[in-house]
């Protein structure tokens, strides 16, 4: 009896049933339609209300070449060394400028001469503006192509410059530049 | 020959039996064996196996809108599967499968200072986006959701843009858990 009485309901749950799904669809298509279309990455970033300006170019380079190691912010774990702060001391001894285009991760990189004079002016500026020489030159493309054909032995180079920037008083201590004692796991 | 069995049932048998015996060889046999052995492990290289890992292939004529391959299979709503768009570079367990999020780590483990950093095509706009691949590190592997994204990775004699090494350089431990895809910016 019961049974029977429910199988007479069927074309009013039919009914209502396909009411729910409309009012669902309609639901969800406004909610679809309301944020913006630009500047909305995905769920996570729309949830977040979050507008994103354009990256510079040379902001850019820096993501995709350094930041991974060299962190955000110019400094990362222990085992990368800190630019924040500490890079521009480099510049103010000639062969502490060459060996920053030098370093194997600048000169064998696939980027352009202009592109890797951009990204090292960018970020001497952004990261260690306080320590470049008030004499300080930008780097060009030109001086970057003829100085990345050297290779160089980095630890020794370190060494080298660090000891000659020291000698000639252009580091307020010995152990500005120096890198942390790493100790493995 | 006159079959040796009493019952009919047995005759059966023997009959089959000795005339597979006397149609089939030994080495027929086994190089069938071989053949049938070697089409079985060559059936998952078969490009089939690879395109259901990308995501499915949207009805009617496939899409070539950007110029990644990735992107124009990619979607923006399903962060646990392989084509959401982050993941054009991400080579790993996604961390959204393994109870983080996205950009986020599972508990038990900790993002890694350093990271893999490439750029993806967001489908939605058709902007390009600086993507951060951040391995979580602490516990052994998830196993969950491998995806392996290829867009902008270089073979392993380029180590700084070659996303097939443990990214945990710098976190407390070297043990790799999973691979998150966190948003660096967007690009000019």
């Amino acid at each position: 009896m019961r049974r029977r009485q429910r199988a007479g309901s069927v074309p009013g749950t039919l009914a209502s049933a396909l009411a729910l799904s409309i009012a669902l669809s309609s639901i969800s298509g406004s909610g679809r339609a309301a944020p913006p279309a630009s500047n909305v990455p995905d769920s996570v970033t729309r949830r977040s209300g979050l507008t994103l300006a354009p990256m510079p170019r040379a902001a850019q380079l820096y993501a995709t070449n350094c930041q991974g190691c060299h962190g955000e912010l110019g400094s990362s774990a222990a085992e990368m060394p800190t630019l924040a702060g500490r890079v521009g001391y480099f510049t103010r001894i000639p062969e502490g400028r060459r060996y920053l285009v030098q370093v194997p991760n600048v000169a064998l990189n696939a980027n352009s001469d202009a592109d890797i004079a951009a990204v090292l002016n960018w970020l001497l500026a952004t990261y260690s503006r306080a320590q470049l020489p008030p004499d300080f030159k930008p780097y060009t493309a030109s001086e970057v192509g003829e100085l990345r054909q050297a290779r160089i032995d980095v630890a020794a180079t370190r060494r080298r410059v660090i000891d000659a920037l020291v000698a000639a008083g252009q580091v307020p201590s010995a152990d500005a530049l120096a890198l942390p004692h790493i100790v493995l796991y | 020959m006159t079959p040796i069995s009493s019952t009919r049932f047995d005759r059966l048998i023997e009959a089959f039996t000795r005339g597979a015996a006397q149609r089939s060889s030994r080495r027929g046999f086994l190089s069938q064996c071989g053949l049938w052995l070697i089409a079985a492990s060559a059936l998952p290289l078969l490009p089939v196996a690879r395109r259901a890992q990308a995501g499915e292939q949207p009805a009617g004529k496939p899409v070539r809108k950007f110029a990644s391959a990735f992107a124009n299979l990619a979607q923006t709503s399903d962060s646990t599967r392989c084509n959401y768009w982050r993941y054009c570079a991400s080579d790993g367990y996604l961390c959204a499968c393994c109870g983080g999020g996205p950009n986020t780590c599972p508990p038990g483990t900790s993002p890694s200072p350093t990271s893999w950093i490439g750029s993806c095509i967001n489908p939605d706009d058709g902007k390009t986006y600086l993507i951060a691949y951040r391995d979580c590190c602490g516990q052994d592997s998830c196993g969950r959701c491998l995806c392996l994204g290829q867009e902008g990775d270089m073979p392993s004699y380029r180590p700084q843009v070659n996303n097939d090494i443990v990214w945990c350089f710098g976190a407390s431990s070297m043990v790799y858990h999973c691979s998150s895809a966190g948003l660096v910016g967007l690009a000019e």
